[in-house]
């Protein structure tokens, strides 16, 4: 009888997304509450919670470094953005043409970064920031005089340390990506528009991108995403989560602090919930923008 | 059928794998840091938590000498060596959740305060410590006792002294020993750097041992005495306007890292590009291990003072042994920290291993341990250190540690002396803001 | 006459500039592994190529010095084996429920997948981390393979590949008599084999770097993961720099060498989602 049941078409369904179900209720339904219902609450481990009502996000209003984590963030992901994406494009179209040579050598190699741990590439452009006379970065500005730099001491300066760690890395894959979105492009449109007599940029602009715009779309959402939630970069970089004057705190590098390295569970979770509505207002802003939700299924 | 079968079997394999793992000790496959200091299979296994490896290596120690001594309660140890700001993060979770805390743990005072909050979640230590009252200093028992309930057991008195780099001096023409006053220091740093192009010392940024120590030779501390910060008090905006003045004349710089105590500074004075520091007298460890090219070029000489007959050193720095609430055997904890930590054996063991200055202060006198020729720290150094501590003994000052310190350290540390030394912002203003920061931070 | 000459070369010059820019690094890293940990505390990570100082000390010291590595190594490969293949198995099968079936609820769930993507897992972090306390599961594994299990993305893109299979195979299964999970595990799961290999890929890579989550749930070094215990390697007061450097370059190699070997399924894992997103 059972068997029966299970087996049937009805239920057959519901046993296959079971565990999807189950790790969504559990992992993330009940998470997301118990981080709501906290951020109302003075939580400290060890000890019995209490209701404060508003006043976790009273104080984070007011509260000055954690505006500072916001813009860091923000301009993080601005910056990833701006380019992250147009010069993977770029390049994924270059290496595309048909007179490149050793296409397949130069697309491993642009990859490659991607495949080494945050943990492995944060320490190496640590090391290779430093503000020392012989670090690589400073050794280079030698070769045409500059004096050494202290990359890791300055707002301007850790961010472009920051950014280069965010570009080696994701360089190779946002080009990949739009390698096969290209793939998708059926080279009659370029026939065409060539017979036409449009010139390479022409081409660009008025097929390449717009064909591109699905891609470009996806790419966008996991910036977007990846850019706010940023903080193991800026750990690794500073080899810590106290950069100088909190040049390199994060949103969720400020999540991290209050709640595991000050106990303060409660403001941490409010820190999260702000994180959370951020994301959402930007990302389906940004996909209401692009059209997404028109395109059916 | 059989198809369905092995997958059904391959997930309850790995189900199987999950939670075993969740609850049975790991299968070792390689080497960990078990210490078993010749115990035997009856041994009790502790396990040790703590920033700085060396300190591994003391317990190494003391451990040989504890099981050879206690047959019958041989204990091994096991060491996980940790990130200084990891270790303390992991330490408090667990200590406050009662789950995953270590038998015994090492806790630097910079962050004793964040587990002194409330009641402590950590064994009471009066028992085992109280053979060893009034031979070891009292103020470094006062340092980590909460309403007269002792919880840590104190390394070293931390004496803060001044190393200078003799060859350097010699070449600029310098004598470290006529360097009494802060002004005499200022003459000599400007002499250097116009001789040799070499910057004198050291404008800290992201460590408080020179705020703490100009602070100790006014008298003055961090907090009020109801342990309210006061960081914009004149005697702090004294201290740093000095500082200031002196990274002005080219007699100190800011240096890679942010204090003497980190890999990069390290690397800048083993270069001899950094001619003196003023750090607490373990910093001797680091020279050692770290700096070897400076080896029989390191003089140790008391603080310069702002005017004469002011004391010229104090206390910095500190770590503290203590055992968590879940050991798995307290009392032989307890008992094996207070004998590893507190005893004239274990005070001796932590000049030869480590070289700090032990709390008992006997040891200072035993010429034979502290003028050993075949001691490391005595070879590496121009001038014996026990000659300068004994000088200075009567001296050293105390810098409190309240609940406030942790949040006080972290606004200096992160903004305030970068303001001060990087960004050249007023003293005045840059304190003020401190304070504002660090009661908005605390309400 | 090769047509376009000048225009091959700026080509090839340009990407060649930007290729050396890209692997600077993992050069400094190389070889830096050659010199004692002491150099590079004293110069910082250069490009100076001086023999007198470099030697095999360092590769001889991982391979036969007393420490984790190894331990650690051996974690990151056990937990990223058993995390890919419990997720792989995990997400197909409720792709499949969600491709091959019409029911009450499917389509709110699947708007589920797709939000879950979009949620910052870092939010999460302090409540997973009081429910897996709470769970009796901190310092288990089990507690950084469960929540990845149903992963969204995976699923995403599984659904996405099955919905290229035609539906008769499951119609003519169900007229040979099969029953629905013979069909799924006979029938489906041998078509579904080539999507397997580009999202093992992917979720392999991600859990051999995973850090955060697995830092903050395991204490015993002895479970570390090799990303874990390279950053407790990072302090002070360890001098540790001579099996750090080595250890990084190591950590490498595996991942390269499966990139070399598979660089089809790499790329393919990596660009799924965009393709058809």
């Amino acid at each position: 009888m059972v068997k029966r049941f299970l087996y049937s078409q009805k239920v057959a369904p519901y046993v296959f997304v079971v565990p999807f179900v189950l790790v969504f209720l559990v992992f993330w339904v009940y998470p997301l509450g118990s981080s709501a219902l906290m951020s109302f609450q003075k939580v400290t481990l060890g000890q019995e919670a209490a209701w404060v009502g508003l006043d976790n996000y009273d104080k984070l209003m007011g509260d000055g470094i954690f505006l500072k984590a916001v813009i860091n963030s923000a301009i993080y992901m601005i910056l990833t953005l701006a380019i992250l994406i147009p010069f993977p494009m770029l390049f994924a179209v270059l290496i595309n043409h048909k007179f490149m040579w050793a296409r397949e050598f130069f697309k491993s190699s642009f990859f490659f970064p991607a495949l080494t741990s945050v943990v492995v590439a944060g320490t190496i452009f640590r090391l290779m920031f430093g503000e020392m006379e012989g670090s690589l970065i400073n050794s280079v500005l030698g070769w045409f005089g500059i004096e050494p730099l202290k990359f890791l001491k300055g707002q301007v300066m850790g961010f472009i340390a920051l950014i280069a760690l965010a570009t080696w890395r994701w360089t190779g894959v946002n080009m990949l990506y739009f390698l096969a979105g290209l793939k998708n492009i059926p080279d009659e449109y370029y026939e065409a528009a060539s017979i036409d007599g449009a010139s390479p940029f022409q081409r660009f602009a008025r097929i390449t991108m717009p064909l591109l715009k699905p891609t470009t779309i996806y790419v966008l959402t996991i910036s977007i995403y990846a850019g706010l939630a940023m903080f193991i970069e800026s750990m690794m970089l500073w080899n810590g989560n106290n950069s100088p004057k909190n040049i390199g705190l994060t949103i969720v590098g400020y999540l991290y602090r209050q709640g595991i390295e000050k106990n303060n569970l409660g403001y941490a979770a409010a820190v999260g919930i702000v994180l959370l509505v951020i994301t959402m207002v930007i990302n389906l802003t940004q996909l209401a923008f692009t059209g997404m939700f028109k395109k059916e299924d | 059928m059989k198809s369905k079968g092995l997958v059904l079997l391959i997930i309850l394999s790995m189900v199987t794998f999950l939670w075993g793992c969740g609850k049975s000790t790991p299968a070792s496959g390689g080497e960990t840091s078990v210490l078993d200091g010749g115990a035997g299979e009856s041994a009790t296994e502790l396990s040790y938590w703590t920033f700085v490896e060396l300190h591994g290596q003391h317990f190494e120690k003391m451990l040989e000498k504890w099981n050879e001594a206690n047959p019958d309660r041989q204990i091994k140890l096991n060491v996980t060596v940790m990130p200084y700001d990891d270790m303390h993060n992991k330490l408090s979770i667990a200590v406050q959740t009662g789950v995953g805390a270590p038998d015994i743990a090492d806790i630097e005072l910079g962050k004793y305060p964040d587990f002194m909050q409330g009641t402590p979640q950590l064994e009471s230590l009066n028992d085992v410590a109280e053979p060893y009252q009034g031979t070891v200093v009292q103020s470094q028992l006062d340092l980590y006792s909460k309403e007269g309930t002792l919880y840590g057991l104190s390394t070293h008195v931390g004496a803060t002294v001044a190393f200078y780099n003799t060859e350097v001096l010699e070449e600029a023409g310098v004598d470290y020993k006529t360097i009494v006053t802060w002004e005499d220091f200022k003459q000599a740093g400007i002499q250097v750097y116009e001789k040799t192009g070499k910057t004198m010392g050291t404008a800290d940024t992201s460590a408080t041992w020179q705020s703490s120590m100009l602070l100790a030779q006014q008298g003055a501390d961090f907090t009020d005495d109801a342990g309210n910060p006061q960081v914009n008090s004149e005697a702090l905006v004294k201290g740093l306007s000095m500082l200031k003045d002196l990274q002005d004349n080219n007699v100190i710089t800011t240096i890679a890292g942010g204090q003497p105590d980190t890999e990069e500074a390290y690397g800048e004075y083993n270069s001899g590009n950094f001619v003196s520091a003023f750090m607490p007298l373990w910093q001797m460890s680091r020279y050692t291990n770290y700096m070897k090219d400076l080896s029989g070029k390191i003089a140790i000489a008391p603080l310069p003072v702002m005017e004469e007959g002011m004391p010229r050193s104090y206390g910095g720095g500190g770590t503290a042994t203590v055992v968590s609430k879940t050991a798995k055997d307290v009392q032989l904890a307890k008992e094996f920290i207070a004998y590893a930590k507190l005893s004239l054996d274990a005070n001796i063991e932590i000049w030869n291993t480590l070289g700090f200055d032990p709390i008992n202060m006997d040891v200072w006198d035993m010429k034979d341990v502290t003028h050993n020729e075949d001691n490391q720290f005595v070879q590496y150094f121009v001038n014996n250190p026990f000659d300068v501590l004994n000088e200075i003994k009567d001296e050293i000052q105390l810098i409190k540690s309240v609940s406030a310190s942790p949040t006080i350290n972290n606004v200096l540390c992160t903004v305030t002396l970068n303001e001060i030394f990087e960004d050249g912002k007023d003293v005045k203003q840059a304190l003020e803001d401190a304070q504002a920061q660090i009661e908005q931070e605390l309400k | 006459m090769r047509k376009g000459l000048p225009l091959r070369i700026l080509l090839f010059l340009f990407f060649a500039v930007l290729c050396i820019l890209i692997l600077i690094p993992f050069y400094a890293v190389a070889l830096a592994s050659f010199k004692p940990g002491e150099d590079l505390i004293r110069y910082g990570l250069n490009l100076r190529l001086d023999w007198s100082v470099m030697s095999l000390d360092n590769f001889v010291y991982l391979f036969t010095g007393s420490h984790s590595y190894f331990v650690w190594f051996f974690n990151s490969l056990l937990l990223t084996v058993v995390q890919v293949v419990l997720t792989l198995l995990v997400s197909a099968t409720v792709a499949y429920g969600f491709s091959a079936y019409e029911f009450r609820g499917k389509n709110a769930l699947f708007v589920c997948v797709l939000l879950i993507m979009m949620v910052p897992f870092e939010i999460l972090l302090l409540p997973l981390y009081t429910l897996t306390h709470n769970l009796g599961l901190m310092n288990s594994y089990s507690a950084i393979v469960l929540p990845g299990i149903a992963s969204a993305a995976t699923i995403f893109f599984f659904r996405q590949y099955l919905r290229g299979v035609p539906k008769e195979i499951i119609a003519a299964g169900r007229v040979d008599g099969a029953h629905e999970y013979a069909i799924y595990v006979r029938l489906i799961l041998p078509i579904m084999k080539p999507s397997f290999a580009a999202m093992a890929i992917l979720n392999g890579m991600n859990s051999w770097n995973n850090f955060l989550w697995p830092f903050m749930v395991l204490s015993d070094a002895n479970k570390y993961t090799l990303p874990i215990g390279l950053k407790t390697l990072l302090t002070p007061y360890g001098n540790n720099y001579d099996l750090l450097i080595v250890g990084s370059f190591f950590s490498i190699i595996p991942i390269f060498l499966l990139f070399v070997a598979f660089q089809k399924y790499f790329i393919d894992g990596m660009t799924a989602g965009a393709v058809k997103g």
